[in-house]
């Protein structure tokens, strides 16, 4: 099953609004997302809040490609407690970049987008607290990027902190 | 300028933990404080990191079942629903209706035992000593029942992708039944020790409040949002697994506050009860197991998919490349997302109330770092 | 009134204590006397694994088909075996089990298509060094034994 193209007031209300800053509006599997260019995301969402009724940012997280170019794959899920949908925003950046946070707009974003920092390294301009969130301040790597293998560990950061040669 | 005098108010950097008895579990909040009154509270996480979600990239979609059982492990029976809701969505089929009756069943049983560890646990923090026994004793025979069925307490790993894998066992009815009306009474009974009790309602009332607005802005949902009466519980709103077979209501508080908490929980308990009664009534026959592939290699494509957990939404996020291996696993934790508001309802309210409001939120440490 | 009444006379503490005393029975006693009682187990427990052997012959039943390591997402069995020359069948020769790292989900015996690999209801299978923790097939079909507890 392919994804089908989505079609109702709601894209055409942002296809009005943002042009050709969305690149794809499409429905996969009775789930509906949308593909836009970085520096449009947050605008959508902002827009989606206020215009449509999407208060909930259910979920910010990261895909990472790294045969691709623009490397990353950002989501964001959004949720309208008065329509009952659900919506998918998803982005594409390359490494090094960073996406506007999404802090000014919902507030869930705070944490949400430091584990994305934590874990795949995206830095996200104009967050209040650009630290990562689970690991250790000091660690090295983003361990859920594809070239960091299962069993790697910050060598340095164990013997250091934890006194032992290796923790596996 | 005036020399400082003891009675300029310092602020005081108090830390709360990682080894605190209040959070049940290893965690730190660093604590602003003003004489007794808390400016905010900020917490360190991830003392408990396991990288679930790395885990989930480098193991099949079946074997990577019983890992999500460890994330919130006082509700491991929802977390599997959600897996495997997920990657059933992925391969575009659905359990059969026998299997789903089943796993309404176990998740309801397993929503009432995760609700009386919280009741107990979070009794306890305040200062009532006695109902944590009474709650864990009525959690033993909800854990009996998944002993009998699935072979496991706590880490159940009870659903596979695609249904079931054991059949019922002979008295899982009865087993079941008089459990529900053993229990309608004992809820009754906590309700005795705690609602009419003056400290109880002392120590919750009007603490840490949180109003519907501001449970929408930090992504709160489960009992705290619906405690702020928002009348929504993704059983009704997008039902899965048949929920929409059953008549519940949802519960609702008015003030968002501590006590209407713990009022939600405690009808959400009643609430449960009615639905397994329902189900326990007509489970349909037929096979357990729906039509799956030995290898489970879903076409390429993501989905979302989301469940009502104790805590609140539970979603995963599941990518698919078309092997074998998830590309991407995405967990949706919802105490990680409801801690989040912690600073919110401290700020401006008393040291001692910091406890209570951590207790009430629910959260599970390993569910919360991964 | 009814409010001051309550309040000075302490109903709401009564009541509690009413419910706490009514437990007082000893009926009501529901504590387990592990280890000088031993627990009910679930008939499908999974707990220490055991593999079986033929009760007639004493021979394994394991085919050495290497299933059961495949699908454990641990990777902790390693199945031996060797072509027997007469008979061209696969026969097992070694079998470890690393029960330090085995969470118990059943996937294995769940795999295995002649139930030679079965999760027993034995749950003492605590040990004193990490060794001990690594079972051989000698073990695996004998079984852990646990110390009896005197009492
Ligand atoms: S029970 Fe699970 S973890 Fe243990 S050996 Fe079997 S498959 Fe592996
Ligand atoms: S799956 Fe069963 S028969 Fe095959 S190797 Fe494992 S124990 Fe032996």
């Amino acid at each position: 099953m392919a994804s089908v193209p989505w079609e109702d007031e709601l894209t055409k209300r942002l296809q009005d609004q943002f042009g050709d800053r969305i690149l794809e509006f499409s429905t996969y599997l009775g789930q509906n997302f949308l593909v836009a260019r970085p520096e449009a995301v947050i605008p959508i969402i902002e827009h989606l809040k206020l215009e449509a009724g999407f208060d909930y940012l259910v979920d910010v997280t990261a895909v990472d490609y790294p045969q691709r170019p623009e490397r990353f794959d950002l989501v964001y899920i959004l949720y309208s407690f008065s329509r009952n949908e659900r919506v998918r925003i998803k982005t594409r950046i390359a490494e090094g970049a960073t996406p506007p946070s999404a802090t000014g707009v919902h507030l869930t974003a705070n944490w949400l987008e430091r584990e994305v920092y934590d874990m795949f390294g995206i830095r996200f301009a104009g967050h209040p607290n650009m630290q990562r969130i689970l690991l250790p301040e000091e660690w090295q790597g983003h361990p859920l990027r594809k070239d960091y293998p299962i069993t790697r560990q910050d060598d340095r950061w164990v013997q250091e902190n934890l006194g032992i040669e290796s923790a596996q | 300028m005036a020399e400082a005098t003891f009675l300029d108010s310092t602020e005081l950097v108090l830390n709360m933990g990682p080894q605190h008895p209040s959070p049940h579990g290893v965690r730190r909040v660093i604590l602003k404080l003003d004489g007794e009154k808390v400016l905010g509270a900020d917490c360190v996480i991830g003392y408990l990191h396991r990288g679930v979600e790395k885990i989930g990239e480098n193991r099949t979609y079946q074997q990577f079942t019983p890992y999500v059982d460890r994330m919130d492990y006082v509700a491991a029976v929802s977390n599997g629903l959600g897996y495997c809701l997920a990657v059933e969505k992925l391969l575009n089929i659905e359990a059969p209706p026998r299997a789903q009756a089943v796993r309404v069943i176990l998740t309801e049983l397993n929503r009432i035992a995760s609700h009386l560890v919280w009741l107990g646990t979070h009794a306890l923090d305040i200062g009532a000593l006695t109902p944590v026994f009474y709650c864990f004793r009525e959690r033993e025979e909800v854990l009996t029942v998944f002993e009998n069925y699935c072979g496991a307490r706590l880490t159940t790993h009870a659903f596979r992708i695609g249904g079931l894998q054991y059949e019922l066992y002979d008295g899982f009815e009865e087993q079941v039944k008089a459990f529900c009306d053993m229990f309608l009474a004992k809820v009754d009974e906590y309700e005795e020790l705690l609602t009419g009790n003056r400290i109880w309602i002392g120590r919750l009332k009007g603490v840490g409040i949180l109003t519907a607005e501001e449970c929408k802005a930090y992504g709160v949902t489960g009992p705290l949002l619906r405690a702020a009466g928002v009348k929504w519980d993704i059983r009704k709103a997008q039902p899965y697994s048949g929920y929409d077979q059953y008549e519940f209501d949802i519960p609702t508080g008015e003030n968002g506050d501590t006590f209407d908490r713990y009022k939600v929980r405690l009808e959400e308990m009643r609430q449960s009860v009615r639905i397994i009664r329902q189900a326990v009534d007509r489970i349909p026959e037929g096979p357990i197991m729906g039509k799956v592939p030995k290898v489970i290699k879903p076409p390429v494509g993501e989905a979302y998919v989301s469940i009502e957990a104790p805590k609140g939404e539970l979603g995963y996020f599941v990518v698919s490349d078309g092997s074998p291996q998830p590309y991407r696993v995405r967990v949706r934790p919802p105490s990680f997302i409801n801690l989040q508001a912690v600073d919110k309802m401290v700020r401006g309210g008393l040291v001692a109330d910091v406890v209570a409001v951590i207790g009430t939120i629910d959260i599970v440490l390993g569910e919360v770092d991964r | 009134m009814r409010k001051f009444f309550r309040t000075v006379f302490l109903v709401d503490l009564l009541k509690g204590l009413r419910v706490t005393f009514r437990y007082q029975h000893p009926k009501h006693i529901c504590t387990e006397q592990y280890p000088a009682q031993r627990p009910r187990i679930g008939e499908r427990y999974r707990g220490a694994p055991r593999l079986n052997t033929n009760p007639e012959t004493g021979e394994t039943l394991c085919i050495a088909c290497n299933l059961c390591a495949l699908a454990c997402p641990e990777n902790l069995i390693v199945v031996g075996s060797e072509r027997n020359e007469q008979t061209r069948r696969k026969e097992l020769t070694t079998f470890t089990y690393d029960t330090s790292r085995c969470m118990f989900c059943g996937l294995c015996e769940d795999a295995c298509p002649v139930d030679a690999l079965e999760l027993t209801q034995d749950f003492e299978i605590a040990t004193y060094s990490r060794e001990g923790q690594i079972w051989d097939r000698q073990m695996l079909e004998e079984g852990p034994k646990p110390t009896p507890y005197e009492c």
